[in-house]
């Protein structure tokens, strides 16, 4: 889901690098002060999931926990996301320094979709939560194809980012999980 | 917990050390932007990029075998997304002659040199500077307000629930010994969800901390950073040469005139006295 350096057409990542930029002072006005705290600390909590192998279909798989980060911090999500792949650039060097322009306006249109997908209060509660994990990957996946096809990949790098349709599966499932466990205990979070 | 992976050597003693990081950062962006503008399938400047790498590696004293390991783990994945471009192009059947094959192998190859210098350029960076210190080089290199402070957050309770989900692993492995047979991800959830709790609650805390301190939206470090001639000097030299190669590439007159170049900043930031003006004018 990370796109390193050097990958991408170099036009395309730094375009995305300048428009992260803009959109992360564009949605870190205003913020009230009491929302700073919790967007840090939900940040550093992604972080740290996003490092727990989770067995699934004979494999296992990192959450990203993007459709979550959607539920929970709502417009808000983007500059957390682009805070956590910062770090994850610098720290891991999973992604890198240039991309994460590209790779914050992938995961977090995953997000903002998700958080769409979440106000629909019409739908009921835990099929929103299971739809919101599943586009939270869904989402980012295709703008990375879309991407890597802008850069001359050719169309059949949609055949090969088809397997991601797997864990797009298993995070809306733990999506699920992890609101129906809110619900039960601290329902507040969800408001 | 462990977390030697986060800058692990930046107490090491080099004159590349004792740069300030907003150098580091600026060296390793436009670096790395520089590198990954070159045209697909062009080849030789790598071999310059990377001669030059090697000396930025070998000048910090950072030891290979950490290097060649962090390299390893990594190297898979944008190997990966290098081979991507011609099996992309050959599942539909986008590339039929063989010299177009010959062409797409050598732009897989650019992609995979590229991506490799750029990783390399970034373990690099966060070798040989502190986080917390690279992160307020960020702050004064200008970076949103709101990403600094989230980032000084981050990087406080990042080891606070890298051992929560530590703890949380040991909880739930003591209780179902052996291979999970039912409801795996449910476990799992579980735990994301209970640790994601707790840092939604330590937040209010947090916050109300803050607050009684007198925070308003900015940190502060005691730490005073002061860009000297010297660090100017050395980006400047490091980031025209780089252009230089980018530019104008397969002169080696061009070649030699970097590499002296080279030499000269690396002089200059290892001897402070040194007088930099007097060579660089005689070319």
């Amino acid at each position: 889901m990370h796109i390193s350096d050097g990958i991408i057409d170099t036009g395309l990542s730094a375009a995305a690098f300048a428009a992260s930029v803009g959109l992360v002072y564009a949605s870190g006005r205003k913020v009230p002060q009491d929302e700073i705290p919790k967007m840090g600390i939900t940040g550093a909590a992604l972080f740290v999931l996003s490092l727990i192998h989770v067995p699934f279909a004979g494999t296992s798989i990192h959450p990203g926990l993007y459709g979550m980060a959607g539920i929970l911090l709502g417009k808000r999500s983007f500059p957390v996301i682009f805070t956590v792949l910062l770090f994850q650039a610098m720290i891991l060097q999973h992604g890198g320094l240039l991309s994460v322009g590209i790779n914050s306006l992938n995961l977090g249109a995953g997000a903002f979709c998700a958080w769409l997908i979440w106000r629909q209060r019409g739908l009921p509660e835990y099929f929103r939560a299971a739809l919101a994990g599943f586009i939270g990957i869904v989402i980012p996946v295709l703008l990375m194809a879309l991407a890597f096809h802008l850069s001359g990949y050719g169309r059949g790098i949609l055949y090969l980012f088809s397997v991601y349709i797997f864990a797009a599966l298993a995070e809306g499932v733990i999506t699920l999980f992890v609101v129906k466990f809110f619900r039960k205990t601290k329902s507040d979070i969800l408001a | 917990m462990k977390h030697h992976y986060i800058d692990r050597y930046s107490d090491l003693d080099s004159p590349l050390h004792r740069l300030d990081p907003r150098v580091k950062i600026l060296l390793a962006f436009f670096g790395i932007l520089i590198m990954v503008s070159e045209p697909p399938g062009r080849l030789p400047p790598f071999a310059f990029y990377g001669g030059m790498l090697l000396v930025l590696l070998v000048a910090s004293r950072l030891p290979p075998v950490f290097l060649l390991k962090r390299f390893l783990i990594l190297s898979p994945f944008i190997l990966m997304a290098s081979v991507f471009y011609p099996v992309s192009l050959y599942l539909t059947k986008e590339t039929q002659a063989i010299a177009f094959q010959r062409e797409a192998l050598e732009v897989a190859l650019s992609i995979f040199l590229k991506a490799a210098l750029s990783l390399l350029l970034l373990i690099w960076m966060i070798s040989v500077e502190r986080f917390h210190v690279l992160l307020m080089g960020l702050r004064k290199l200008k970076m949103p307000k709101l990403v600094g402070t989230i980032s000084i957050l981050m990087y406080s309770y990042l080891f606070v629930f890298w051992d929560e989900a530590l703890k949380t692993t040991r909880a739930r492995e003591s209780r179902t010994p052996g291979k999970l047979t039912r409801a795996k991800l449910k476990t799992y959830s579980n735990q994301m969800a209970m640790i994601l709790l707790h840092s939604w609650e330590r937040s209010k805390t947090l916050h109300h901390a803050m607050l009684a301190r007198g925070f308003h939206g900015e940190f502060y470090s005691l730490q005073k950073q002061g860009l000297k001639k010297r660090d100017v000097v050395f980006l400047v030299v490091f980031l025209l040469i780089f252009l230089n190669v980018r530019l104008f590439s397969g002169s080696l007159l061009n070649v030699a005139i970097s590499l002296y170049h080279f030499t000269i900043s690396l002089f200059t930031i290892t001897i402070p006295q040194f007088d930099l003006t007097t060579p660089l004018l005689t070319l």
